[in-house]
């Protein structure tokens, strides 16, 4: 009898060992807003292990550069699948590190202010900048840019600084994209405007903009939706540009020496489905990548719609962004 | 028997040298006597180990002790003040010159009390040197030199600060300890002492 | 084991041995990680030429900027620091005088974010006091510049160097204190004789570490500099690591940090650690100080009620704030309760073996100061050491060496409260340099006859006297700890996250009401962590202290 028992043993084991590699494991890199418990990830997460009966794992780091950077440290030894949170500012830099591979999925269902057939990176959500103004300080806020730079030195804005700031970055590329090479003065023009330009977006609306240092800030358009929805406060809203507004678009991507590619696949096709695409609008705040129709918040109606997409090719933005830095440092520095 | 021969010091930085040369024998005390800076304190540390010395030596019982760290000599020294420690109790103060991890037999703790009640400070096991007075703490200080034993005894002005009863109770101490076969090397301004405890003197 | 011709068996752990190996092995190994760090770097990309640093209108500037921003914080917050340090050893018994010791000691571990919002809230354009100011008269102020900088600055720094000098100031031997006070010294005597012998062995190391903890300030100047002339280096090396992944230049820039900080330091130890064996007898002894009566009493209480509404009050704006936030945080739905409490076991779990860590390295890195000059240097530039290099850097460099071996989320951890531990070490040797080597001669003397070595002279002679600045040390180390949020991103685990980690990710899901709430929790959590620490290191039965008497000048005579 005892004899037996290793064998009794070894059969009790085994289906559970069968049972363990059938579990396989997706790592996405992403960022803190979108995997923290108010962001979309722990609903993406559910939605997706009930489709795909594996586990979805979130690597959560710093920021939207951290993950290119942590990308790029690993290198080919990474443990992730798949990278969520880049955008298009820091597209072609992750396109360059050549860790990325084609995700070969279908972009039908995408829908987009601009067109959009890039083999590596899948858009999961998108957005435009603007500048988010408290109503109670400033009743008639500037309608376009033009305005805005042109406005008397009462009018304080807090900015991001372009250097270590997406959004910050964002602004740079929309007053270049407006202006072109009259860029320079512009941002001389507007620099008399700035109350301060923080480190990022978070230190930024925490510590003035929520303390009402000063009306206005540069944020998302959709951000007011949130402080709609969330906070049921009308207070907050989105300056609409005549000239138009800069496009963000944040996207995920398919990891080279993955070995899970078949599940990261499905995954980033998962993407572009309403299962993921109904966590974004409040949870990421942002606009979905597809056409959620009626599932869209209705708050979303109430945001500002710009006339005009601003958007300049992430390649050329690669290539001309310390020119464009250093034009605003000189402009900026007196 | 402390032989002392060509011990010679000086101080970094000045010209001016110290030269020693002495003996002293078990049951004597030797006075050291000179007017201020003339070497006293000098003297002593060197004795102890607490300053290393240009050249000549030290022996004790022909065994040399010039190149033994302080703990390793057989000496004890009494300084004028800040003999103790200020955070510990005079209990624990003494017991560490017995053993310096307090490891106590029963003996050695009641020969602390008997030797407090001796010198009139029966039941201060506890007290804190800072709530003493300052002839006080010279007294839980020569305790503990006494209790040490060792057969050199280094006194740097031991006995100032003392009432006259206080001071004729210790010197008292002092000679039945010298009478044990001790050797006791005094630096003493007062002339009494020298005239009681001494047996030889030396000049600097 | 042979006894020696004085009887004595040799203490446990006293061979010479133990004193410098432990120490010396602990500074090779800060050493060691610094520069693979920056060789890290370096290795995957070239460095650029140095002559860039000045050819380039921005990077000298930004050079210029940040040592100049530095310096003027440094004077300013020493100065006041020093005031405040004597009407505090001036005025030695007054209602509250703990409470502005744990709030002095507090400014420093704040986290930047939490105290920046907090001195908006009070000095910024809607802020509470500028308005007040701008209601009662036509003064008017922009926060947002070099004095928003310097503000900033003194707000965090001038509260540890006050701490460091009332140390220094209380540590004067009591003779000393007797003397000058049977004496009835005032003024510029009482300062020659008795304040400025002690602060002249304090002061450089101090100086070197306040103009440090300026030079790589970051968010801080960018958020109230106002724009980009307000730029300082980590600023230029954060962007070059973070957004154009140029690793030569990052190293560049980093060794340049180092070379200015690192010639301050070198400086300063050059000069010397005084090891002033000054005679020192109970810490506590209270003699009153001939100019602590009068219109110095009057001005005294003005400047530390002045100085405590300084520190108070940006606290207060996030209590204010923080407080219906703990009420969302605790009733809402969703459990974001249960995250603050997983959070914070979190982030204790890291911080408590951090803070332990930084007091038993910085204890062994002291010890091998006492051991001659090149020991002596070696613990200085050690203990200095990470400060300099910017946290980013080392957690690159790092993070290329030895993720790839890290397994487990375990590890990650650990490795966090190891670079935690080790970036408490500058505040952690300041403040037990002072108690650990001020002894009185004859004391240590009677310590080395008695044969108190190795183990015996750590339990009879250090511990007694290091039991308070040690739990102090340990507060910090803990504190920095638990308010970081650089290293834990680097090495942490995927999505558990620690409070300061949470307070981000609130941030950046528009949570501001639940931020508040964790903001207000990690202050919360700092201050008892003070608190806790300072109790624990109250002897059992504390003797109660008693007022000196004058004694006679006799008494006084020096050894």
């Amino acid at each position: 009898m005892p004899k037996l028992i290793p064998f009794l043993l070894a059969g009790v084991a085994l289906p559970l060992l069968v049972n363990a590699q059938d579990t396989e494991t997706l790592t996405v890199y992403t960022h803190p807003s979108f995997a923290a418990e108010w962001g979309p990830g722990p609903g993406v997460k559910e939605a997706f292990e009930q489709q795909c009966d594996c586990t979805l794992d979130y690597v959560v780091l710093e920021s939207g550069g951290d993950i290119l950077q942590r990308l790029r440290l690993e290198g080919s030894s990474t443990g992730a699948d798949v990278v969520l949170g880049l955008d298009t500012g820091t597209m072609e830099t992750a396109r360059q590190t050549g860790l990325l591979t084609p995700h070969n999925i279908g972009l039908d269902a995408l829908d987009l202010p601009v067109d959009w057939n890039d083999s590596l990176f899948v858009p999961y959500d998108w957005g435009y900048f603007a500048f988010v103004y408290d109503t109670e300080q400033l009743p008639n806020p500037p309608e376009s840019l033009e305005e805005l730079v042109n406005s008397p030195d009462d009018l304080q804005i807090i900015i991001q600084d372009p250097r270590t700031s997406t959004p910050g970055l964002g602004l740079l590329l929309w007053m270049k994209a407006f202006y072109g090479d009259q860029a320079g003065e512009k941002w001389r023009a507007l620099s008399d405007n700035i109350l301060t330009t923080t480190k990022s977006w978070s230190d930024g609306y925490f510590s003035l903009f929520m303390n009402g240092e000063a009306p206005m800030i540069l944020s998302y358009s959709t951000s007011p939706a949130y402080h709609m929805a969330i906070d049921k406060t009308d207070r907050y809203q989105a300056a609409q540009f005549k000239e138009g507004h800069y496009l963000q678009v944040e996207v995920a991507a398919l990891v080279e020496p993955s070995d899970q590619k078949a599940l990261a696949r499905e995954f980033l096709q998962f993407i572009l489905t309403p299962d993921f695409q109904r966590h974004i609008p409040l949870k990421n705040v942002m606009y979905p990548a597809i056409d959620l129709g009626d599932e869209l918040p209705e708050v979303f109606d109430r945001l500002i719609q710009p006339e005009a997409t601003l958007f300049i090719d992430p390649a050329e933005v690669a290539q001309q962004r310390q020119a464009w830095l250093d034009e605003w440092l000189n402009a900026m520095i007196p | 028997m402390l032989e002392v021969k060509d011990l010679t010091f000086r101080y970094p930085g000045t010209n001016t040298a110290w030269h020693f040369t002495f003996q002293v024998r078990p049951c004597e005390c030797i006075a050291i006597q000179g007017p201020s800076g003339s070497g006293k304190s000098t003297l002593l540390n060197l004795l102890a180990g607490f300053l290393t010395p240009e050249s000549g030596s030290v022996r004790w019982n022909g065994e040399c002790l010039t190149d033994l760290p302080p703990w390793d000599r057989p000496v004890t020294s009494l300084f004028q003040e800040h003999n103790l420690f200020e955070h510990l109790d005079v209990q624990t103060n003494i017991g560490l010159g017995i053993h310096p991890g307090l490891k106590l037999s029963t003996d050695q703790k009641r020969a602390i009390s008997r030797g407090l009640a001796s010198v009139g400070l029966a039941g201060f096991e506890r007290r804190m040197p800072g709530d003493l007075s300052g002839g006080q703490r010279q007294r839980v200080a020569l305790l503990r030199a006494l209790l040490r034993d060792q057969p050199i005894l280094l006194l740097d002005e031991p006995l100032t600060g003392l009432d006259a009863e206080a001071r004729s109770q210790l010197r008292n101490l002092l000679q039945n300890h010298k009478a044990e076969g001790k050797v006791l090397i005094l630096a003493s301004h007062d002339a009494e002492d020298r005239k009681i405890l001494a047996d030889k003197q030396l000049n600097l | 084991m042979q006894r020696s011709l004085s009887g004595s068996f040799p203490a446990p752990l006293s061979r010479p041995a133990w004193q410098v190996l432990p120490g010396l092995i602990i500074a090779f190994v800060l050493l060691a990680l610094t520069l693979a760090g920056l060789a890290a770097l370096v290795w995957r990309a070239p460095l650029p030429a140095v002559s860039e640093l000045w050819e380039n209108r921005y990077l000298a500037n930004v050079i210029r900027f940040t040592v100049w921003q530095a310096a003027l914080s440094t004077v300013i917050s020493l100065s006041l620091g020093l005031a405040i340090a004597l009407a505090l050893v001036r005025q030695p018994r007054f209602p509250g005088r703990s409470l502005l010791l744990r709030i002095m000691e507090l400014s420093l571990v704040l986290p930047t974010i939490l105290a920046v919002s907090g001195l908006i809230g009070i000095y910024g354009r809607q802020g509470w006091l500028t308005t007040l100011v701008g209601d009662w008269t036509s003064a008017s102020w922009n926060l947002y510049g070099l004095n928003g900088i310097l503000l900033a600055h003194v707000f965090f720094n001038a509260p540890l160097a006050g701490r460091i000098l009332l140390q220094a100031l209380e540590s004067v031997p009591s003779p000393r204190r007797r003397v000058a006070s049977q004496l009835g010294l005032r003024g510029w005597w009482l300062w020659r004789t008795l304040d400025w012998p002690a602060l002249r062995s304090v002061l450089p190391a101090l100086c070197a570490l306040v103009f440090t903890l300026c030079f790589t300030s970051f968010a801080i100047v960018m958020t109230l500099g106002g724009g980009p002339a307000s730029t300082t280096l980590e600023v230029a090396i954060y962007q070059s690591l973070r957004f154009e992944f140029d690793f030569g230049r990052a190293a560049l820039l980093a060794m340049v940090q180092l070379g200015i900080c690192g010639a301050l330091w070198l400086f300063v130890v050059r000069r010397g650690v005084a090891h002033d064996f000054a005679p020192n007898r109970r810490l506590a002894e209270i003699i009153r100080r001939p100019d602590c009566r009068g219109a110095t009493r009057f001005k005294d209480s003005a400047l530390l009620l002045a100085f405590s509404l300084f520190l108070l009050l940006p606290l207060g704006a996030i209590l204010l704030r923080g407080l219906p936030g703990l009420a969302t945080v605790a009733f809402e739905a969703g459990n974001p309760l249960f995250d603050l409490a997983n959070a914070t076991l979190r982030s204790f779990a890291i911080a408590l073996p951090a803070g332990a860590f930084s007091v038993m390295s910085g204890l062994l890195i002291l010890t091998l100061a006492s051991r001659g000059k090149a020991l002596s240097k070696i613990s200085s530039i050690a203990s200095a050491l990470p400060l300099m290099v910017p946290p980013i850097v080392l957690g690159t460099g790092l993070f290329l060496l030895l993720r790839p071996a890290l397994g487990q989320p375990s590890e990650g951890l650990a490795l966090v409260a190891l670079i935690n531990g080790l970036m408490a070490l500058p505040f952690v040797t300041q403040l037990l340099k002072g108690p650990l080597t001020a002894l009185d001669e004859n004391t240590v003397r009677q310590a080395d006859q008695l044969g108190l070595l190795g183990w015996y002279r750590w339990r009879w002679l250090h511990w007694p006297r290091l039991r308070r600045p040690m739990a102090l040390a340990m507060a910090y180390g803990t504190a920095l700890s638990l308010g970081d949020f650089g290293v834990i991103a680097l090495f942490g685990t995927p999505g558990q996250p620690t409070l300061p980690v949470l307070l981000y990710q609130q941030l950046g899901s528009y949570r501001m009401e639940l931020a508040a709430g964790t903001a207000l929790w990690l202050i919360t959590m700092l201050l008892l962590v003070f608190a806790a620490f300072n109790l624990a290191s109250h002897e059992r039965g504390q003797r109660k202290r008693s007022e000196s008497t004058i004694e006679t000048l006799a008494e006084a005579r020096h050894a």
